[in-house]
């Protein structure tokens, strides 16, 4: 036992020593955690500048600008004649949307009739998009609301009536986990996962790429000294980064672990089996950092599983961060039991047979018995 | 035949052709790979916006108007209901488990109080945790409920003496013409397509920059060398980075061809200011590499910095949360990123099809990026070149 922990230490040192590694392992992640962060603090979209163009001018017109106005996502910042001004400060980004009043709105509103109010936007930033075209709706809808309301009184009904006629159910949304509807808690979470699994990954092809593996006992030890290492960054990045930045967290620290431990053990697996599939170290970190992108949005976070092909998700799934994110996010930010990811626990645990399997019979043809541990590195380096 | 070509451009750009033939590892990871990369992810978005997402309902009613809700629910193409549960804490825990993505609870007599007017409430448990996946759910079973709504209005109307014409204006609400003018379909999937693909790119370009600058800077005298074989630093470096630029533009040619062949995005603006913006991009990702490579000096310090640097790319590019709510130091760092001016002026272009000389500013900002980089890289590959190294054993 005093050796394996003496082996777990030396391995440690081993890390330390190494320039690449500790920046991997240790620097880069520290730098990732106030970085990454960053764009997302705002949390809600807030105050979008939007144009108006009032082409009718009415009492009505600039109720219902106002309304707009009133709403916590959108501001207008300015009501211009005509769309081609309109058009221009929106090309210049002075203005993300533009909302037209036609001519006879007011008129049309009190006949009853059709007043079409138009909205444009950039459908491609659907935050914005969205908070801009639900502002107007909202606007539209209460204002809509009034106005039946008054005619429905003059026809003779009470207003109580008058009410339930206009909407007969009360609709109610309510938003379980992550209330405040927070772009950081929903991305920030999920992306360290994804961040420690590469720079693990990547570590231990710096420590290990081309090699054989350590001597005797030290051969378990190491990956163990790397999951006792990362399971400080999973405290970190999972209970200390959610605290730092504000992010809901209402998981249970076992559970945690009970996730995190199969991870990990799964992650170090891969590793070493990538050491033997491309022994070139600087081509494993280059194949690692590219990915890290595509990795996120295979995980069904950003995009649903089920709206990818299968033979992708499927083929995902041989990557432990694909199903461990969505994982951690249920654990940590819906308070999710072990029973609930027992299913992602399980995989983890068989991708970690698979991996482990993988890097032992690829290291024994690599070096073969007897001559293994003092074998002279071959290509770690490239001339 | 020993030099068979002068000190300068063409003899660094045909001694780079030579190593990556020699190393056809590499050579796999900066040509066919992110090809690969690219078709992977406009598979994983060809399906389109999500459809059909499991809902869950609790149907606490149980009469013939609560089954009609349910129906207009399922109806829906955004939503199925694919789950009927006895009770909400069921439910909490679907969508825990992740079975559904959301529970609609029809309370108890719901028609006994629509019938006498008082006003039942059906309630929506959304998951937020999944904030795209959840706003879809919500906004789709949030229209077809108010459809519902509607149906049961006018019937109430009608049936205290109205006409159906008279109950259906009087429960018309204002309409709300959305044009997305820019995107017509609201096809966000090819929108969020044609920003990964050069946020992929982003990483690959610089990184391959990096690693390849950084491989000639790591061996015993390589600044010199390669300076002295380009004649001076600037041919050296154009050299030695041109073969990845005419690589990484046929990417992104290839990418394009993806979006405007296969997904058939529409193309509003100028071609010509498009092949610029196209070239300067991969140009300043280029020399960003190239100057992260002078900084580290080594390859595995160089790979790790710029994945530091690009990996976060994507989240200060303004596509999924906008870059006018970020704080100044985010805004400030995005502007540092190529992606950044690159996509901005692919969103005025391609989608908006905005006037040159609105687009003009940013495309000086690329330039300004390429000229920024560049200027360090090639100044800190002077200052290497200028002080020969000891003799060492070996690079390490």
């Amino acid at each position: 036992m005093k050796m394996f922990v003496l082996a777990m230490m030396d391995a440690l040192k081993r890390l330390f020593a190494n320039k690449g590694a500790r920046m991997t392992m240790v620097v880069s992640i520290l730098i990732y955690a106030c970085l990454y962060p960053q764009p997302y603090r705002g949390e809600v979209v807030r105050d979008v500048p939007i144009v108006a163009v009032d082409q009718d001018g009415s009492t009505a017109s600039r109720e219902f600008l106002r309304r707009i106005h009133n709403s916590d996502s959108v501001d207008i910042i300015a009501t211009v004649d005509g769309l081609p001004v309109a058009e221009a400060m929106f090309f210049d980004r002075q203005a993300y949307g533009v909302v037209i009043v036609p001519p006879s709105f007011e008129h049309d509103l009190l006949k009853g009739q059709n007043a079409p109010v138009a909205v444009y936007g950039d459908g491609g930033y659907f935050l914005i998009y969205g908070a801009f075209v639900a502002a107007a709706n909202n606007a539209a809808q209460s204002l809509g609301a009034e106005i039946r309301q008054q005619r429905l009184t003059s026809a003779g009904l009470d207003t109580d009536t008058a009410q339930t006629l206009i909407s007969p159910i009360n609709q109610t949304s309510v938003a379980l986990f992550n209330p405040q509807g927070g772009f950081g808690s929903y991305v920030v979470p999920a992306a360290f996962v994804l961040i420690l699994q590469q720079t693990l990954l990547m570590g231990i092809a710096i420590m290990h790429a081309g090699q054989p593996a350590r001597p005797g006992i030290q051969r378990v030890a190491t990956p163990v000294a790397y999951i006792l290492l990362y399971l400080v960054w999973i405290v970190v990045t999972q209970l200390a980064l959610p605290a730092i930045y504000g992010i809901p967290w209402i998981g249970n620290l076992w559970t945690l672990f009970a996730v995190a431990v199969p991870f990990l053990i799964a992650v170090n697996a891969m590793g070493f089996a990538l050491t033997h599939l491309i022994r070139n170290r600087e081509s494993v970190v280059f194949f690692l950092v590219v990915q890290g992108m595509p990795l996120f949005f295979i995980a069904g976070v950003a995009w649903p599983m089920e709206s990818i092909p299968w033979w992708i998700a499927w083929a995902a799934h041989i990557v432990p961060s694909t199903s461990a994110i969505d994982a951690f996010l249920r654990v940590d930010q819906m308070g999710a039991s072990v029973q609930d990811v027992l299913s992602t626990i399980r995989l983890q645990l068989a991708l970690a047979v698979g991996y482990w399997c993988i890097a032992y019979v690829l290291h024994d043809r690599q070096f073969p018995k007897g001559q293994g541990n003092h074998l002279k590195p071959a290509d770690t380096q490239a001339p | 035949m020993a030099h068979p070509l002068p000190a300068g451009f063409w003899r660094v750009f045909r001694r780079e052709l030579r190593r990556i033939q020699a190393r056809p590892n590499l050579a796999f990871m900066l040509g066919p790979f992110p090809l690969f990369l690219m078709l992977l992810l406009s598979a994983v978005f060809s399906a389109g916006l999500p459809r059909n997402l499991s809902v869950a309902v609790v149907d606490n009613d149980g009469t013939s108007l609560s089954r009609q809700a349910i129906r207009m629910v399922d109806a829906t193409p955004d939503v199925t209901v694919t789950l009927q549960l006895a009770n909400l804490a069921e439910g909490k825990q679907a969508i825990i488990r992740g079975d559904v993505y959301a529970v609609i609870l029809f309370p108890e007599n719901m028609e006994r109080d629509l019938l006498s007017a008082r006003q039942p409430e059906v309630v929506t448990f959304y998951n937020n945790q999944l904030l795209t996946i959840g706003g879809i759910v919500s906004r789709a079973t949030r229209q077809a409920l108010s459809t519902f709504s509607a149906g049961v209005s006018v019937r109430v109307l009608t049936s205290n003496g109205l006409t159906q014409e008279a109950a259906l204006e009087a429960i018309r609400p204002i309409p709300l013409q959305q044009s997305p003018l820019f995107n017509p379909a609201l096809d966000y999937t090819q929108f969020l397509l044609a920003a990964l693909m050069p946020t992929v790119l982003l990483i690959f370009i610089s990184a391959g920059a990096a690693l390849n600058v950084a491989r000639d800077l790591q061996q015993h005298n390589g600044a010199r060398n390669l300076v002295r074989l380009g004649g001076s630093a600037l041919p050296a470096l154009a050299g030695k980075l041109t073969p990845y630029l005419l690589a990484f533009l046929l990417t992104l040619i290839f990418g394009d061809a993806i979006l405007f062949g296969y997904f058939d995005a529409p193309f509003q603006g100028s071609m010509l200011l498009h092949v610029a913006y196209s070239l300067l991009f991969i140009a300043s990702s280029l020399c960003l590499g190239a100057f992260i490579a002078t900084v580290a000096g080594d390859t595995v310090a160089a790979l790790g910095m710029t994945g530091v640097m690009t990996g976060p790319a994507f989240g200060f590019a303004g596509i999924s949360f906008p870059r006018i709510m970020m704080n100044n130091f985010a805004w400030a760092w995005g502007g540092f990123l190529p992606l950044i001016p690159y996509l901005q002026l692919r969103v005025d272009q391609v989608l908006r099809g905005t006037p040159i000389e609105t687009s003009l500013p940013t495309l000086g900002w690329l330039a300004l990026q390429m000229l920024v980089y560049g200027g360090l890289a090639l100044l800190l590959l002077k200052r290497k070149a200028s002080r020969p190294e000891p003799s060492k054993e070996a690079a390490t």
